[in-house]
């Protein structure tokens, strides 16, 4: 798991380009330093003759000016050349999906991919296919990092920035907001699922689908809990009465490995937990704690939402 | 040098002159202490209430208490006084409250309150010589020493300003005036006669409510106090619990429910139930709709879509028609009083109502509207029939 959010763990072309950069940038510069501290010795303890040697002019314009220019502007160039390419050159191919840092989750919108799928806190993607992130913001500046696929961009309000970033293997792939936007910005973060390119699209395809109709007694109580609690007045089920947007969509909040944006497991207990005391687990959030439900209630509702798979 | 000698002479004079004056000062004040004391002890003090005060000190404390007043209202704004609502709400809880000491036109005080010491004063020739901030603070603060109590509910100075709004009214209303602001149902004593007579065990609990809320459970057209009539019996349970409680604080209903035991409670909550809104007062609905269309619109939008880009869910998400699909914590809001509605969502604004779990839901989504969206959601939904609030859904 530790390398679950690393940069130097790279499993995207973009987050290897910058893993790259950074060991040659790490190597050149303790190459560098190694050099100079050996100058550094010598200039002080070396005989007198090479101390002489370094302090000559032609010396000093050499390696203090000339040398550290060349360098300098190589690594400028090299950095610029690998970095640069990687932003905003979206290929013929590239899956388009939408992401929107709202206070404090991640908005996942998939737009040409038929019917109206919107999910949150977890971005789906085929492996080894160029993915364009389309990133917005709701409210305040937030930051987009998901360290071992790609670099870092910020969200801001009013303004289209994108993404390009291709996963080299499937896996998972944490990534958070990487600025600070205000009360439980610690708690933002998602996860990059990428998929076999089969998988993906059966798992588009369900995606598509609206939500899964309650299939036990405790379900169908927690579906009549949902309605009547008024949560549709912020989620969307689709397929449902529930058809609110303030909060993320729920539709198939089962299926998804988190909730409250990578906060807790995506099990009953857990929604239950977060129900009702979700001010506690993610202080400030702007969902109301329903301490109107009781234990038996929100088990109910717990179930209800697993099932939403 | 010649200069400084008869000063210092002076000093040297005078100095030991203060030394003994300060020292006989010193004992005289030890004397006074252990003399109070020790007249305190002996109990040779009468603190009958009958045995009136010295001549005179009556008028010192007077003068005390009304100095004491004056300094500490410095710096209270007083809110506008003028709206019928207010004025109506605190009319009802003057006849609860404040009129078993204080008497009211037409209503002599009860006789225990002519033996307080000092005797509560006739607000009919007294609030005239008192500014309405003083009113306020002497209704909330209450007076130490002498019978008059702080305000219940301390959280609620909007009920406190409701009674001052009435004692304004006061000294100009005569018997018949004060009785039909104090108590809704007189106009309808034979009615309510009869149907006190038929409610059965509810009876006295029903007297009281009804002074406010009406026997039919709609109360007043001004929205001075909310109606019951839409409610299910398990909401109205809840806020009768929470006000016996503690968790939704009112001076004005703590007081009612605290006479009454949790049988009771439940009665008077399932006569207001089942009293059904067919009878509703049209007249007192076509009332209130009378708002600028632009106004209504506004609160149309608010109730049925909501505004997602300020976080606001649409009230009918969870306040819908049909109270089999909403929580029994919820309250129905189609035609509820415009006045009441506002006033509620001003106190969970405020973190004022927000000690109940549901209570503490709505203080979210309220915090996050303004005083105008309140007042637009207030006079729309007060202008809708009750149960007919999904009807204008798209």
């Amino acid at each position: 798991m530790e390398t679950l959010q690393s940069t130097m763990h790279p499993a995207g072309t973009d987050a290897a380009a910058i893993a790259q950069l950074s060991w040659v940038l790490f190597v050149g510069g303790g190459l560098v330093f190694a050099v100079v501290m050996g100058l550094t010795a010598i200039a002080s303890l070396g005989a007198e003759r090479r101390r002489r040697f370094l302090s000559e002019r032609k010396f000093i314009v050499i390696a203090g000016a000339i040398l550290p220019a060349i360098v300098l502007t190589a690594l400028l160039v090299y950095g610029l050349t690998l970095t640069g390419t990687r932003i905003a050159i979206a290929e013929a191919d590239a899956l388009r999906i939408e992401v929107t840092g709202e206070q404090w989750w991640w908005r996942v919108r998939y737009p040409d991919s038929g019917g109206d799928i919107i999910t949150a806190n977890e971005i789906r993607i085929p492996a080894d296919r160029p993915i364009e992130l389309t990133l917005l913001s709701a409210d305040v500046i937030h930051s987009f990092w998901v360290p071992n696929l790609a670099g870092k961009i910020d969200m801001i309000p009013g303004t289209v920035n994108r993404l390009t970033l291709r996963a080299t293997q499937p896996g998972e792939y944490r990534g958070q907001c990487a600025e600070f936007c205000g009360g439980p910005h610690a708690l933002m973060a998602f996860h990059v699922v990428a998929l076999e390119p089969a998988a993906f699209d059966i798992w588009l395809a369900a995606q598509r689908e609206p939500a899964a109709s309650p299939e036990t007694a405790l379900q169908q109580e927690g579906a009549d809990l949902f309605v009547a609690s008024g949560c549709g007045g912020c989620h969307s089920i689709r397929g449902t009465a529930a058809i609110g947007t303030i909060g993320p969509d729920l539709t198939h909040v089962g299926g998804r490995l988190t909730i409250a944006a990578a906060t807790l497991p995506a099990d009953a207990a857990s929604f239950a937990r977060w129900i009702r005391d979700n001010q506690y687990i993610k202080p400030n959030n702007l969902m109301p704690p329903f301490g109107t439900l009781s234990d038996d209630e929100l088990a109910a509702l717990g179930a209800y939402l697993e099932h939403l798979k | 040098m010649p200069r400084r000698s008869p000063r210092k002479k002076l000093k040297d004079r005078i100095r030991p002159r203060l030394k003994e004056g300060a020292a006989w000062f010193g004992i005289f004040i030890a004397a006074m202490i252990v003399g109070g004391f020790l007249f305190t002890w002996s109990g040779l003090y009468s603190v009958a209430a009958t045995s009136g005060h010295w001549p005179g000190f009556g008028l010192f404390l007077e003068f005390g208490m009304r100095s004491s007043v004056r300094t500490h209202t410095i710096g209270i704004a007083v809110p506008p006084l003028h709206d019928a609502a207010l004025i109506e709400r605190g009319a009802g809880h003057f006849q609860e409250g404040c009129m078993p000491c204080h008497g009211a036109p037409g209503r002599a005080p009860n006789p225990i309150a002519h033996e307080t010491l000092p005797e509560a004063p006739d607000l009919v020739a007294s609030v005239p010589t008192w500014e309405p901030e003083e009113l306020f603070w002497i209704i909330k603060q209450g007076l130490k020493y002498t019978g008059m109590p702080g305000w219940a509910a301390q959280q609620r100075d909007d009920e406190i300003w409701a009674v001052v709004a009435f004692l304004r009214q006061l000294p100009a209303l005569d018997a018949g005036e004060y009785q039909a602001l104090a108590s809704l149902d007189v106009r309808d004593q034979a009615v309510s006669d009869e149907v006190l007579a038929q409610s059965g065990p509810p009876g006295v609990g029903l007297a009281t409510c009804s002074r406010c809320h009406g026997l039919d459970g709609q109360a007043r057209a001004s929205g001075a106090y909310p109606r019951l009539d839409i409610q299910t019996s398990e909401y109205l349970f809840a806020q009768l619990a929470a006000y016996d409680d503690g968790t939704r604080q009112s001076g004005i209903m703590a007081p009612i429910v605290a006479e009454f035991d949790e049988a009771e409670l439940r009665q008077l909550a399932d006569y207001y139930a089942a009293s059904g809104v067919a009878a509703a007062d049209d007249a007192d609905a076509a009332s209130e709709s009378e708002s600028d269309p632009a106004v209504l619109e506004i609160g149309r939008a608010l109730v049925i879509e909501g505004l997602p880009d300020e976080g606001i869910p649409a009230c009918i998400s969870c306040h819908g028609d049909n109270p089999a699909a909403r929580s029994p914590l919820y309250p129905a809001l189609a035609g509820q009083h415009a006045s009441y509605i506002a006033q509620q969502l001003m106190l969970f604004r405020s973190g004022a109502r927000r000690a109940t779990p549901a209570a503490e839901i709505m203080a979210v989504i309220a915090e996050r509207l303004t005083p105008a969206q309140i007042d637009a959601v207030s006079a729309y939904l007060s202008g809708l029939q009750p149960g007919a609030m999904s009807e204008t859904a798209p």
